[in-house]
């Protein structure tokens, strides 16, 4: 019964099931996986009118990179993205997590939302994790009050700036916005320095790499420019790849499984 | 040593034309020695839907378990397969639920979903998603795989040459890699052909079995 | 041996190494921050707000973690809204800093994090209480906190005056950040200040540039060939 009970689906929170056992292997000398973080670069500025974020689309696992083109811009609400960087399992579930009670927030109020309601749900949710919840975002919006620029820090500390970088790629991207930045940014201008913060990141740091994805939100508009730039394009594989003659492989056993499509009501109806 | 290599395993899945291949190898060992060659991980959860589990096979087998029992009630309250995107968030949930005591497990999820169209996603031990367009993998032999298919693979291949090229890819990776190996499972599905759309309606899974060693190489 | 990137570790928590100063004077209160925020050796953020409202008539400086900091205000400024909706009138300097001492005291085993909490209000004028690490509360005439105060002690023992006018207090105020910037790591940018008495709240703000020199510090230059042309010193001499 006890089984049949703890095997039901639970409501949501964190099982702390497994923790003795991993402990127990570890003392035993076995190391704890690596998990799949996202060492980014990911930045964002107010211009004239709004918000730009920007990020790369490197994931990495250990010295391994795992994907060559992620998606670090989160959907927060129609007129609010956040970037994240930290453990990627982190920055997806803290987003995804506050994004749905935005979305429950507005069917309750009927209004747009608001940034800072973004914010606050995010850094309470962090702080009351300790830091443990490694998600460190750039968040940026255009709401009811203007366009709002905030950095979220794993700890559930906040910070609100004018322009902001995150991620092991931060002191490069950081150092054009400093050079760079000014107020009263145009668009095009906006656009075109966030892209060169996010190569400073792909080019100078290990953890950044690949594409520039852009956010541009604007009030009453967002533009997701996914891979805005291309700056690292394949230039090492053959036109033609590998190809192998069919039954290159030994195979040992073959077993076919014709499967039944399941609207069959109209592919009859057809084949009279 | 990491966790990842007690029992050792590789797994990886790529994209075809309107069809998807999902591979293991068949090795299940406690470090070093070999305690069966005919080992499963690729475990199916409705016909146009697989998920591999490498990792841990303790926890490949509990979290499998899992996941059939939570596919059978959504089957039970929607009377319909889940769709593979939704079945990765599945998965995701439940390995995230465990974030402070995960289940050493890195799945590989191939389906089909409603319109046919491939699907593949990978995700870490935490159910971070990575979702692809053209090969995932994981495993032990993972730095093996991700250099075998970034040269064999190409986008567009029929099931034939799809399998050929997973097989080989496999293969070619387990040979470097000490932990895992024994030949190969793969599991080739693809959706109903454009002749056949209006007449029979079937698609097809192949199911291929193979043993490195009397690969002949030419 | 260190490098500036081994040093760099992101993951570190978010803190103020900071300098802040709450000073009475004769009519009211003057508080005083450094504005940067850094993670590890890298600044995080070089012109923060480290002095934040709780009411309309108190303000509160913050060192220590940014984020247990922040949520203390936070809750602070949350329960003294509604204190104020019951009352039916401004709280007062001495329960806004009750609250946050309770809670820093309550919580103490989980929270990095001192406080100045500094008002006006028209029961006892000018206050300016201390609630560092623990959760004791302390009322002084002025106090000093951050990892900027060690240098800091022995020059408000000489400085501070009993019944100094505005003016004298926030020229102190400023003096002593200033002071401290110039000799902590933590502390740095720009100076910002609260002054806070019956007529209501002054916030003033001191850029980097405009701050006085002290022993061995150099000009600020906007350009490395400003170093170059001038004759001495001999910029590469070191």
């Amino acid at each position: 019964m006890a089984k049949v009970m703890a095997d039901a689906p639970q409501k949501g929170g964190f099982s702390f099931d497994l923790c003795r056992r991993n402990e127990m292997l570890v003392k035993k000398g076995i190391q704890l996986p690596g998990f799949r973080k996202t060492g980014t670069t990911i930045v964002g500025l107010i211009f004239l009118d709004g918000v730009i974020l920007g990020a790369d689309t490197r994931a990495t696992e250990g010295p391994i990179v795992a994907d060559k083109n992620c998606e670090k811009i989160h959907y927060m609400a129609p007129n609010i993205y956040c970037c994240g960087a930290g453990t990627a399992a982190d920055t997806e579930a803290v987003t995804d997590m506050v994004s749905s009670q935005l979305q429950l927030h507005r069917y309750s109020t009927g209004r747009e939302s608001r940034v800072v309601t973004a914010l606050t749900l995010l850094k309470s949710h962090l702080f009351s994790y300790q830091g443990y919840v490694s998600a460190a975002l750039v968040l940026g919006g255009v709401d009811v009050t203007g366009p709002h620029l905030h950095t979220v820090y794993p700890h559930g500390s906040t910070d609100t700036l004018p322009f902001a970088t995150m991620g092991s790629g931060s002191l490069a991207a950081m150092a054009v916005f400093e050079s760079k930045y000014k107020e009263g940014l145009t668009r095009e201008e906006g656009i075109q320095l966030v892209c060169e913060a996010i190569c400073s990141g792909i080019f100078n740091d290990l953890g950044s790499g690949s594409n520039v994805d852009v956010c541009v939100i604007t009030k009453g508009k967002t533009e997701y420019l996914r891979n805005h730039q291309l700056p690292n394009p394949r230039t090492y594989i053959s036109k033609r790849g590998y190809s192998f003659a069919k039954g290159h492989t030994e195979v040992l056993s073959t077993k076919i499984i014709p499967l039944k499509v399941v609207e069959v009501a109209e592919a009859d109806a057809m084949e009279e | 040593m990491s966790i990842f290599e007690y029992n050792g395993s590789a797994l990886v899945a790529m994209v075809g034309k309107n069809c998807f291949g999902i591979a293991s190898d068949r090795r299940l060992g406690v470090q070093l020695q070999t305690i069966a060659t005919d080992f499963r991980k690729i475990y199916k959860i409705h016909d146009k839907l697989y998920i591999g589990l490498s990792g841990l096979a303790t926890d490949a087998q509990t979290l499998y378990q899992r996941l059939v029992f939570r596919h059978k009630l959504y089957l039970l309250r929607e009377e319909r397969n889940m769709k593979p995107e939704t079945f990765a968030s599945l998965v995701s949930a439940l390995l995230y639920e465990k974030r402070f005591g995960p289940y050493f497990c890195q799945p590989v999820i191939a389906g089909l979903g409603d319109d046919n169209k491939p699907f593949i996603c990978t995700m870490d031990s935490l159910g971070a998603k990575e979702l692809a367009k053209d090969f995932v993998v994981s495993g032990s032999a993972s730095e093996s795989l991700y250099g075998a298919c970034e040269s064999m693979y190409k986008p567009d291949m029929e099931p034939d040459e799809l399998f050929e090229s997973i097989s080989q890819a496999l293969l070619a990776s387990v040979d470097r890699d000490c932990l895992s190996g024994w030949g190969g499972h793969v599991l080739l599905v693809r959706g109903p052909l454009k002749e056949e759309w209006t007449k029979s309606d079937i698609c097809s899974t192949k199911n291929y079995s193979m043993l490195s060693d009397q690969r002949i190489m030419k | 041996m260190s490098t500036f990137s081994m040093d760099h570790d992101p993951s570190a928590p978010h803190s103020m190494g900071t300098t802040i100063i709450g000073v009475t004077y004769n009519g009211g209160v003057v508080l005083g921050a450094d504005s940067r925020t850094s993670t590890g050796m890298y600044v995080a953020n070089r012109a923060s707000d480290k002095i934040t409202q709780l009411t309309d008539n108190v303000y509160v400086c913050r060192s220590g973690s940014a984020a247990d900091s922040q949520i203390v205000s936070d809750y602070v400024r949350y329960f003294l809204n509604q204190h104020t909706i019951q009352l039916g009138q401004p709280a007062t300097v001495k329960v806004a800093a009750n609250l946050v001492r309770l809670l820093s005291y309550q919580n103490k085993n989980m929270l990095q994090t001192g406080l100045i909490v500094g008002g006006w209000d028209k029961y006892e004028g000018g206050q300016i209480y201390s609630v560092p690490l623990g959760g004791t509360i302390l009322r002084q005439p002025f106090t000093i906190g951050g990892s900027g105060s060690s240098y800091l002690y022995g020059f408000f023992d000489q400085a501070w005056k009993e019944g100094m006018s505005k003016d004298e207090a926030e020229k102190l105020v400023v003096k002593a950040v200033s002071l401290a910037i110039a000799r902590d790591g933590a502390s740095g940018g720009v100076i910002r200040t609260v002054i806070i008495n019956a007529e209501g709240v002054t916030r003033n703000f001191y850029s980097g540039e405009s701050l006085p020199l002290w022993h061995e510090e150099i000009e600020p230059r906007n350009s490395l060939l400003d170093i170059l042309s001038s004759s001495s010193p001999e910029p590469m001499s070191m």
